[in-house]
C-alpha cells in the first residue's frame, strides 16, 4: 500500500488499492461503481473501469445498454446515481470541462464555417483569438480540410463533417476524448478511410480515447482493449485486450489474431444479447 | 416578358428581370380582371375607378400625398421597430424563466383578442394626439407574431447542441449569443415578416382617431367623405406598397444576416497563413496526402492501402 497523501482529493477505494509511489501509476481515467438510474430504468449498473494514459478503449454493447449514458456521466453532463469519476486521480464527478466529448451527431453549427466550428469551444468559454483560428486552420489543413476552411457545413460531405466535429473535439485541448459512434452514419468505404485517419491522428496526439461503436471490426481494429457491455442494465460483461501490432493496415483485418478476437467479442455480445431477441 | 422563355443567366439585370417577371405578371392579371369587371357591370368611376385611374390620382395629388406618406412610413417603421424589439425581449425573458412565461403569456394572448379599433380612441385620451398612440398601436400588432415565433424557436433549439456547449464549459451569455440566438433567426424573421405587413394597418387605425400630424390614414377618411374614389384607391395602393416594401426589406435583411443559407463559403472568411498545403481536394480522405505538397512520402498517415 503506497502513501497517497499527495492526491488532491480522496479517491474511491476501487482506484486506490494498488497505487504505488509513482504518479504515473494513477490511471488517466477511472470510473468506480458508476450506476445511473432514470426513474424505473436502471441504465448503467455498477460499472468500474480504468483507462491508462494514451490507451484506446473501444466499448461495444447492444443498443440501449447505457453506453451514451456512461459517456454523459464521464463528461459530467449527467450525475451518476452512485459511483464517481476521477481523471488523473482527481474526482470530477458531475463536473464538465475535463474531457473532449463527441456526441452521436456531428452537431456542427450551420452558421459557422469549418474554422468557426473548430474553435467553438474557445468561442464559448473565453472568446476565440486569431491564434485559435490559426491553430484550427493548421489542424484542418493537416488532416485534409485545407481547402474548406471557410466553407459552411452544408457544403461538406458526411465524412468531412465528421472530421470537423472531431477537430472541434480536439481543439478543446483535453487529452481524454470520448467518441460516441463517430462514424456510425458513414458508408463503409468512407468509414474505413476515417478509421485510418483516426489511427494516424491518434499516433500524433497520444490522447486517451474511449470509443463507442456497434461495429465489432471497427472496435477491434482501432483499440488496445475492447469492453463488451451487457444489455440493460448496462454492466461490463467482458474485457478483451487487443494485442494486434501497430501500425494497423487493411491487412490487419484478415489476420488470424484479429479473427480470434472478433470471435470472442461476438461470443460475449451474443451472451449480452441473449436476454433479448435471439439473432 | 420574353426573358421567361429562356433560362436567365446567373447575376445581372436579366436575372433580376427573370425573378420579377412572374410577380409583375400576377399584378397585371389582377389589373386586367379589374378592368373587365368594371366594363361588364358598367361601374361609374366614383363607385369603382380603374387601377390606372387610381395610379394617375397618386401622380396628380403627389404634392399633397408625399408628406402624408412620409408621416405614415415613419409611424410604421418606428412602431415596427419598437414592437419587434419588445416581442423579442419578451420571448427571451419568457424562455429563460418558465415562471414568467406562465405569468405573462396568457396576458399577451389576451392582448391580441382586444379589438384594436376599439382601444384606439381610449389610447388617444391616455397619450394625446401626438405620434405616441400610433406607435403603441403598431407595436401592439407587431410584437405578438415576433414574440410567439421567437419563443417557439428558443424552445426548439436542439438539446444536444446545448449539451455540446455545456461539455465545453460554456458561459451562459456566450451560449445564448452563439447557439440559441442564431438557431432562432429563422423563426424570428418569420415573425418579422408577418409583423411588417401588419404594421401599416396599425398605423392607419392609429391615424383614424384624429391627429394634428395627418398621414395617409387620415387622408383616406377625408377623400372617402368627398367621393374622390380614385384617390381613395390611390392612397390604398400607397399603403399597400408600404407594407410590401417593409416585407421585402425584412427579407433582404434576412438574406444578409443568414449567409450560410445561400453561400458555400463565408463572405469574409479566415485568411491567415497556413503551413502545409492540403492536396486532397473533394473527398480528400487520405491523411497521407495532407502534407503531401511539402513532405512527400514522410507523412502523418498510416500507409494508405485502402485506396
Ligand atoms: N435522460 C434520460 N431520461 C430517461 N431515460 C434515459 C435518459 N437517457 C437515457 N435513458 C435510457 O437509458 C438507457 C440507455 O440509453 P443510452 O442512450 O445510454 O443507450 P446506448 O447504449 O447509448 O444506446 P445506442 O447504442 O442505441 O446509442 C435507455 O433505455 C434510455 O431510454
Ligand atoms: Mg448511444
Amino acid at each position: 500500500m503506497g502513501r497517497i497523501a499527495w492526491l488532491p482529493r480522496p479517491l474511491p477505494t476501487t482506484i486506490v488499492f494498488e497505487i504505488g509511489y509513482r504518479v504515473t501509476d494513477v490511471p488517466k481515467l477511472a470510473a468506480s461503481g458508476v450506476s445511473c438510474r432514470f426513474g424505473d430504468v436502471l441504465a448503467v449498473d455498477d460499472v468500474s473501469l480504468t483507462v491508462g494514459r494514451g490507451e484506446f478503449v473501444s466499448i461495444v454493447g447492444p443498443s440501449g445498454c447505457g453506453k451514451s449514458t456512461l459517456f454523459n456521466v464521464i463528461s459530467g453532463l449527467q450525475r451518476p446515481t452512485k459511483g464517481g469519476i476521477a481523471i488523473d486521480g482527481v474526482d470530477v464527478t458531475g463536473e464538465t470541462g475535463h474531457v473532449g466529448y463527441m456526441l452521436q451527431k456531428d452537431l456542427l453549427l450551420p452558421w459557422r464555417t469549418v474554422i468557426g466550428n473548430i474553435v467553438l469551444g474557445a468561442s464559448l468559454t473565453r472568446g476565440a483569438t486569431q491564434d485559435d483560428r490559426a491553430e484550427a486552420a493548421r489542424l484542418a489543413s493537416r488532416y485534409g480540410l485545407g481547402q474548406f476552411l471557410n466553407h459552411y457545413p452544408h457544403a461538406l460531405s458526411g465524412g468531412m463533417r465528421q472530421r470537423v466535429a472531431f477537430m472541434r473535439t480536439l481543439a478543446l485541448g483535453q487529452d481524454v476524448l470520448l467518441l460516441d459512434e463517430p462514424f456510425g452514419a458513414l458508408d463503409s468505404q468512407t468509414r474505413f478511410d476515417m478509421q485510418m485517419w483516426l489511427l494516424s491522428v491518434c499516433r500524433d496526439l497520444n490522447a486517451t480515447i474511449l470509443f463507442v461503436t456497434h461495429d465489432v471490426d471497427e472496435a477491434i481494429f482501432l483499440a488496445d482493449r475492447v469492453i463488451v457491455m451487457s444489455a440493460r442494465p448496462g454492466r461490463i460483461a467482458r474485457e478483451l485486450p487487443v494485442g494486434l501490432p501497430r501500425p494497423r493496415t487493411v491487412d490487419t483485418l484478415t489476420t488470424v489474431m484479429f479473427i480470434d478476437i472478433k470471435r470472442e467479442v461476438q461470443a460475449a455480445l451474443g451472451h449480452a444479447e441473449a436476454g433479448r431477441a435471439a439473432r | 416578358m420574353t426573358t421567361s422563355t429562356t433560362r436567365p443567366r446567373r447575376g445581372g439585370v436579366a436575372r433580376a428581370l427573370g425573378l420579377l417577371a412572374l410577380p409583375i405578371a400576377g399584378l397585371a392579371i389582377i389589373a386586367v380582371i379589374w378592368n373587365i369587371v368594371i366594363w361588364i357591370f358598367d361601374l361609374k368611376p366614383f363607385v369603382l375607378p380603374t387601377p390606372q385611374a387610381a395610379v394617375r390620382a397618386i401622380g396628380v395629388n403627389w404634392s399633397t400625398l408625399a408628406p402624408l406618406t412620409m408621416q405614415t412610413v415613419l409611424e410604421t417603421v418606428y412602431g415596427f421597430l419598437i414592437g419587434a424589439a419588445l416581442g423579442f425581449v419578451l420571448a427571451v425573458i419568457m424562455s429563460a424563466m418558465k415562471f414568467l412565461q406562465r405569468l405573462i403569456f396568457p396576458t399577451l394572448i389576451t392582448s391580441q383578442a382586444v379589438p384594436i379599433v376599439a382601444i384606439a380612441a381610449p389610447l388617444v385620451i391616455l397619450f394625446g394626439f401626438g405620434m405616441l398612440p400610433k406607435l403603441i398601436i403598431v407595436a401592439w400588432i407587431v410584437f405578438f407574431p415576433v414574440a410567439v415565433n421567437v419563443l417557439d424557436g428558443l424552445a426548439h433549439v436542439d438539446p444536444d447542441l446545448v449539451r455540446l456547449s455545456r461539455v465545453t464549459g460554456a458561459r451562459r451569455v456566450r451560449e445564448f449569443l452563439m447557439i440559441r440566438l442564431p438557431a432562432t433567426l429563422s423563426p424570428l424573421f418569420s415573425g418579422l415578416k408577418i409583423g411588417a405587413t401588419y404594421a401599416v394597418t396599425g398605423a392607419v387605425i392609429g391615424e383614424w382617431t384624429g391627429t394634428p400630424t395627418p398621414g395617409l390614414g387620415t387622408q383616406l377618411l377625408k377623400v372617402n367623405a368627398s367621393f374622390k374614389t380614385d384617390v381613395v384607391y390611390g392612397v390604398t395602393f400607397l399603403l399597400t406598397a408600404i407594407g410590401v416594401l417593409s416585407f421585402l426589406i425584412v427579407m433582404a435583411v434576412e438574406a444578409i444576416s443568414t449567409p450560410w443559407t445561400r453561400r458555400t463559403t463565408a463572405w469574409r472568411g479566415f485568411r491567415g497563413a497556413i503551413d502545409g498545403y492540403d492536396g486532397a481536394h473533394g473527398s480528400g480522405m487520405s491523411p497521407a496526402r495532407a502534407d503531401g505538397a511539402r513532405t512527400g512520402p514522410q507523412t502523418v498517415g498510416e500507409p494508405d492501402r485502402g485506396q
